[in-house]
């Protein structure tokens, strides 16, 4: 890990939180009248994003071989759905609905100066935090159907 | 709102280019979840410092930052639905109480579906990944959902 690697992290996320704020995605009226359908930006700016970014992947993994900065081969993960990803959306889906902001934006509005966001901030540091304890703790205890294995066979 | 908002075919494809940035410099997953957690991994102590999410993640808070000190102020005054509704010092409390526990159903909902709008709904789907597909789908209905009941009860 060295000085170029989070430099260029952090130029990333200074253009993507600037970008945040500029557009609007830090600000709940905007995002509420999205999801109420009131206002189509949300879904245009989301489909205008993923679009670049899907054909911009598409054209490192056609051109580029190594990642520039830390000169690895450039990786493309994708993963199969599991029920924690429906689970997982739910629970997110409520909280983002509710609040009007998600993570990006609400790491914005802490630069902002936006009162409001340091408890959504807090809030959201001990959902990580209690994520983190409950995975910790299932690495801890295996669950008993991997004891059972061992046991011997009657037989 | 205050200043005139970023028009979405401008703003959308540099947040698709930041994407594209964060593969093509570090190969990394672009990802404001990975980024808090980071943050929270290092204050209690399961790692030893911060990374590429934590230098990402003091990118972000810059960024609003550069933005107050450019525009001179937020796009936005109060806070949507919740200061149109709760007014006063017990309103305060309310959406106080309120905005934490969204944030830990954020955080948490977040974490288990293994990212958010931008890990999952950006980076994930582009890469044609069919977890994120699902989590982006259920996390965009169930917002519409919600913000649907709160739109009746309010």
């Amino acid at each position: 890990m060295n000085l170029a690697t989070r430099l260029a992290a952090l130029a990333v996320g200074l253009v993507f939180g600037g970008v945040l704020c500029w557009s609007g995605m830090s600000s709940p009226e905007v995002l509420r009248a999205g999801l109420l359908l009131e206002n189509s930006y949300l879904f245009l700016f989301f489909a205008a994003a993923l679009s670049t970014a899907f054909v911009g992947l598409r054209l490192l993994n056609r051109f580029g071989t190594r990642s520039v900065i830390t000169d690895e081969p450039l990786a493309c993960p994708t993963q199969r759905p599991e029920r924690r990803h429906v689970t997982g959306a739910a629970i997110f889906g409520v909280g983002w609905a509710v609040a009007d902001v998600c993570p990006g934006p609400i790491a914005t509005q802490l630069g902002q100066g936006i009162a409001y966001g340091i408890p959504t901030a807090l809030g959201l540091m001990l959902g990580v935090w209690l994520y983190l304890r409950r995975e910790q703790r299932a690495v801890a205890a295996p669950a008993p159907s991997v004891r059972a294995v061992t046991l011997p066979d009657p037989a | 709102m205050d200043h005139p908002q970023l028009a979405w075919y401008i703003g959308g494809p540099i947040l698709g280019l930041c994407v594209v940035a964060m593969r093509w410099l570090l190969n990394e997953r672009l990802g404001a979840t990975g980024a808090w957690s980071e943050v929270v991994e290092r204050i209690s102590d399961r790692r030893p410092g911060l990374g590429t999410r934590g230098a990402f993640f003091v990118g972000l808070v810059l960024g609003g930052l550069v933005y107050v000190l450019v525009a001179g102020s937020p796009l936005f005054h109060g806070y949507g639905w919740l200061t149109d509704t709760f007014h006063g010092a017990g309103g305060n409390v309310a959406i106080v109480a309120i905005l934490l526990v969204s944030g830990v159903l954020i955080g948490y909902g977040a974490k288990l579906a293994q990212g958010c709008t931008s890990g999952n709904g950006l980076s994930g789907n582009a890469m044609l990944s069919a977890a994120s597909t699902v989590a982006t789908g259920t996390f965009f209905a169930t917002a519409i959902v919600v913000s649907f009941l709160i739109k009746a009860v309010t």
